[in-house]
């Protein structure tokens, strides 16, 4: 697992690097630290830094379990990412009911009346105090809200 | 409670967006839609609502007019919105400076041209300020001293008419200097102030305070006439530095709207700067009164474009 | 006596009926803004600028100004309670103050924290009213060499963050490091890392990351350690919950902390573009490398909370003596505030105090009057806030994702920071599932822009010379100050480790 997140990391900053390589200039046209300087040390210490917590890692070879509960956790994820996604093109209002009824109806399971409630009081409440109240921006939908 | 108000314009918006695109009405006849590219209390936001309340006080809009702040990516969100209103002449919007910049740094489906021009109504010019205790009392002392030793001039932003001002006066002069960029107008005016740098551009509005309490000196100021609140400041024109551009404070349409909207709005906007309200507002905001109207407007956004794409191509900053 | 005269008068103006409900009204909405994650205070301020422009400029300032200190009290509480914090400059009272609320301890962690704000905040006015003259003069000694040197006694803070596995806390203060260089470069106006999207122009901002790697993150662990389905199944467990007030040890643990973190919050307000939130970050790891047992730090130690409480609060304090004295924001809030003078009609600078002293003075006593009434206010609405973390996290998680996301998306009204905040979820749920360090890197995405800007530009200024950092009175100090700050840390390294002589 850890070795994973590693790599991911190491996969990033080698990307990151490449760019400050490729694309930005280590010195500015008058001769002072340009746009790359920092990015290129960052980057490369960065994949340094990644490849040698990944190798110690791997040579341990310390095999960590998934706790038994990463369903619970996953889902939360999932549903949070639908919910971002679901802001602008339902609206705020919408989004925020559907992505509270979805996720009531996985954690809390068979207290429907509450959870129905809950999905319907909650977004409310939140969009009037967001909108309203403080004027904020909260996504607006289709129609209009 | 007191953002009810706010809150039932915003219901209204919606009810805005909701409603069919022109017909053969004459113009004007629907609700407009007014986007201001940035969040609220920013200066865009606020010559938006202040023109808004004028329209409003005078009745010259005879609809409703909703203001919507749609801000995000330094201009570029509110101002695609409208881009995307292609021919809807119930959509308007004003500029501000990053309507030039953000273009030039930036992938956006629109250039400042691309829009129809209403009116330039103001225009956000620089002054070149300097530490009291600066040898240069003037901006001729300035150059003299320039020539002989490289000056440190500080601004914001290195993609910002801030540097574009001192780079025009420094082509023609015969000097070089170091441009020292900043993000906030707060680090900018202690750096000068802990005698840092040698000279600071900024608006006049942000130096007044410390321009009457004898902090800091004015040399030269970039717009066509200066300020009245600024008392004897040269403008750099007068000094034979001809600038010629500014940061544009003006309204524009969608593109390809009808003819006689962008009609309607010339004359409109004729009235409204012939108010006290708005003589009052760019009074307190010290910005230089520079109205073009029409095919002006948009020939000048191109020229001031061009001259920003030229030096910060040659600067390195832009590709 | 002129003093007392000016004070007076400040009074005279802050305790007419009018300007009490004005100030009330503006402690409210100040508490309510700081306890929605993301919406902070310029947002608010910027929204209700137009309300005041009927208002008299002292009544409006009074309201105006109560709003940016009274959101520094309301930031920590969701910090406390569920690790999001509300405003940026809240991200260091998560450290120390949601331990305290898992281990029952949320009563005493929210009054200490009212106290310390309230400390902070009034000792800040304090300083303002007998000494804004001098520390005015400290503000406009600030050059870029200056606030360099100043990150990077900051930065040097970064070797108390990273915690216990050094290569995982120095990856995580990288990868904070490398976000903090995307978007336009400062100094030649090159786009980095922004792929042609003008969202990315101004660089990640600090609010969407710091609400998802703590607040995310954190609902994500809770859930995947399964605390959703044991116990009570919510924050705190019911039998570990104790007693509400802080016992005498508490205070006694926070004294030198209040000190400390008042007086550098303070300073470091004062200064042009430091602000709250580098306050508040470096008052927590002043803390733990001076405390006895920075073993505690990280898992409810009293001091790694009342530290940076004190610091913030007393940092929105002296943001306003360049305010007031030089014309000079120092914040996003207090360019609000600036804008705001010139539409009453006001001209900011130094002449401001002298020509209109019922406005200054009016609005320096107004903040006695609001720190006590927030503390007042703190002390009352906590109990309520206290039942917030009974609630099982079947319920609290979704909701606080909910108001998380909102509270994001209407800072700017971005869909890509709300995106944003949702990768910086994912990746603390990481962070913290394997031991990295998600406050090593706000601190690195905090700091390391500062420095690099302040670096190039003192650079640019001296033609690339470093002798600019010698050359300047006020610059040469603080290089001391830092030298002499490691010497003393090397030392009481080496004195720890040797072995006992005796």
């Amino acid at each position: 697992m850890r070795a994973g997140f590693l790599a991911g990391v190491l996969l990033l900053a080698g990307g990151y690097t490449w760019l400050a390589f490729a694309e930005l200039a280590w010195l500015s046209s008058a001769g002072r630290l340009g746009p790359a300087f920092f990015p290129r040390i960052i980057g490369v210490a960065l994949m340094v830094l990644c490849a040698w917590s990944l190798g110690a890692e791997l040579a341990g070879g310390a095999r960590e379990r998934p706790s038994v509960h990463w369903r619970a956790a996953a889902a939360l994820a999932l549903l949070s990412g639908l919910f971002v996604a679901a802001l602008e093109p339902l609206g705020g209002l919408l989004a925020m009911a559907a992505y509270l009824a979805a996720a009531l109806a996985y954690f809390n399971r068979r207290r429907h009346w509450q959870n129905a409630l809950l999905a319907v009081l909650l977004p409310l409440a939140i969009y009037l105090l967001f909108r309203v109240w403080l004027g904020a921006s909260v996504p607006r939908g289709p129609l209009g809200f | 409670m007191t953002l009810s108000k706010w809150a039932a314009a915003l219901g209204l918006a919606a009810a805005a967006l909701a409603a069919a695109p022109a017909s053969a009405q004459p113009y004007p006849s629907k609700r407009l839609d007014w986007t201001i590219a940035f969040g609220p209390g920013g200066g865009n936001d606020i010559m938006s609502r202040t023109l808004i309340s004028i329209l409003e006080k005078y009745k010259l809009y005879p609809e409703n007019i909703v203001a919507e702040n749609r801000p995000g990516g330094s201009g570029a969100k509110g101002w695609g919105y409208v881009f995307a209103q292609k021919g809807n002449p119930y959509h308007i919007t004003s500029t501000s400076g990053s309507f030039i910049t953000t273009p030039l740094q930036a992938n956006t489906p629109w250039q400042p041209g691309s829009f129809t021009p209403v009116a330039l109504l103001a225009a956000d010019d620089m002054l070149l300020v300097v530490n009291k205790n600066s040898q240069a009392k003037t901006l001729q002392e300035f150059i003299a001293a320039a020539k002989a030793k490289p000056p440190s001039i500080g601004g914001i932003g290195a993609v910002n008419i801030d540097f574009i001002v001192p780079k025009l006066v420094s082509e023609k002069a015969g000097f070089t200097f170091s441009y020292v960029s900043f993000n906030k107008q707060g680090e900018l005016i202690t750096a000068l102030l802990s005698g840092a740098l040698d000279a600071a551009m900024s608006n006049p509005g942000e130096v007044l305070g410390l321009l009457q309490s004898g902090d800091m000196r004015a040399l030269a100021f970039s717009g066509k006439s200066t300020p009245a609140a600024l008392g004897k400041v040269p403008t750099f024109g007068e000094l034979g530095y001809e600038i010629g551009i500014s940061l544009p404070r003006g309204l524009v349409l969608p593109p390809d709207v009808p003819k006689e909207a962008q009609e309607w709005w010339i004359g409109t906007m004729k009235k409204v700067v012939a108010t006290p309200e708005w003589k009052a507002y760019i009074d307190k905001q010290l910005l230089t009164e520079h109205v073009l109207y029409g095919e002006e407007f948009r020939a000048f956004l191109q020229k001031t474009q061009g001259v920003f794409g030229d030096i910060l191509k040659k600067s390195g900053a832009i590709k | 006596m002129d003093l007392f005269a000016n004070l007076l008068l400040g009074f005279s103006v802050a305790v007419s009926p009018l300007n009490l409900v004005y100030l009330f009204a503006g402690v409210m909405i100040g508490m309510v803004v700081g306890i929605i994650p993301g919406f902070g205070p310029s947002a608010a301020l910027a929204i209700l600028l137009p309300v005041t422009f009927g208002m008299n400029p002292a009544s409006a300032v009074i309201m105006l100004a109560a709003i940016y200190y009274g959101s520094q009290y309301g930031g920590t509480i969701t910090s406390i309670l569920l690790n999001t914090p509300g405003e940026s400059s809240s991200v260091a009272s998560t450290f120390d103050g949601y331990p305290l609320a898992q281990q029952g301890r949320a009563g005493p962690a929210l009054v200490m924290q009212a106290v310390a704000s309230f400390v902070g905040g009034t000792l800040g006015v304090v300083l303002i009213t007998l000494l804004a003259p001098p520390f005015a003069l400290l503000a406009r000694s600030f050059g870029p060499p200056e606030f360099f040197l100043l990150v990077v006694m900051g930065l040097s803070t970064l070797v108390v963050m990273i915690g216990g596995h050094w290569r995982l806390g120095l990856i995580s203060a990288l990868i904070g490091f490398a976000l903090g260089t995307v978007g336009v470069d400062l100094e030649t106006g090159n786009s980095r890392f922004t792929f042609g999207s003008a969202e990315l122009i101004g660089g990640i901002d600090f609010i969407p990351v710091a609400i998802g790697l703590f607040g995310l993150g954190e609902l994500y662990y809770a859930l995947y350690s399964g605390l959703h389905v044991s116990g009570s199944g919510g924050i705190v467990q019911y039998q570990k919950e104790r007693r509400f007030w802080p016992t005498r040890r508490d205070y006694a643990e926070s004294n030198g902390a209040l000190a400390r973190g008042s007086l550098l919050g303070f300073v470091v307000g004062v200064l042009p573009g430091a602000g709250a939130t580098v306050a508040s970050l470096m008052s927590y790891s002043i803390e733990k490398s001076v405390s006895r047992t920075p073993q505690k730090f990280g898992k409810g130690a009293m001091a790694g909370l009342v530290g940076p409480e004190s610091a913030n609060n007393a940092a929105s304090s002296g943001a306003m003596v360049p305010l007031l004295t030089l014309g000079i924001p120092g914040s996003a809030s207090t360019a609000v505030l600036l804008a705001a003078f010139v539409l009453w009609g006001l001209t900011p600078g130094p002449l401001l105090m002298a020509q209109k002293p019922e406005f200054a003075w009016g609005l320096i006593a107004s903040m006695y009057l609001g720190n006590m009434a927030l503390l007042a206010l703190n002390i009352f609405a906590i109990p309520l806030f206290v039942q917030m973390i009974k609630l099982p996290y079947r319920l609290l998680a979704p909701a606080v994702i909910l108001v998380c996301t909102i509270g994001t998306y209407s800072v700017n009204g971005s869909i890509v920071e709300t995106w944003l905040m949702f990768g910086a979820g994912l990746a603390g749920f990481f962070m913290k599932l394997h031991g990295f360090s998600p406050a090593a890197l706000v601190l690195a995405l905090v700091l390391g822009p500062l420095a690099e800007q302040s670096l190039r530009q003192s650079l640019t200024i001296s033609r690339g010379s470093l002798a600019i950092f010698v050359d300047r009175p006020v610059s040469l100090a603080i290089l001391c100050l830092t030298l002499a700050l490691v010497a003393a840390g090397i030392w009481a390294h080496l004195s720890r480790r040797a072995p006992p002589q005796d």
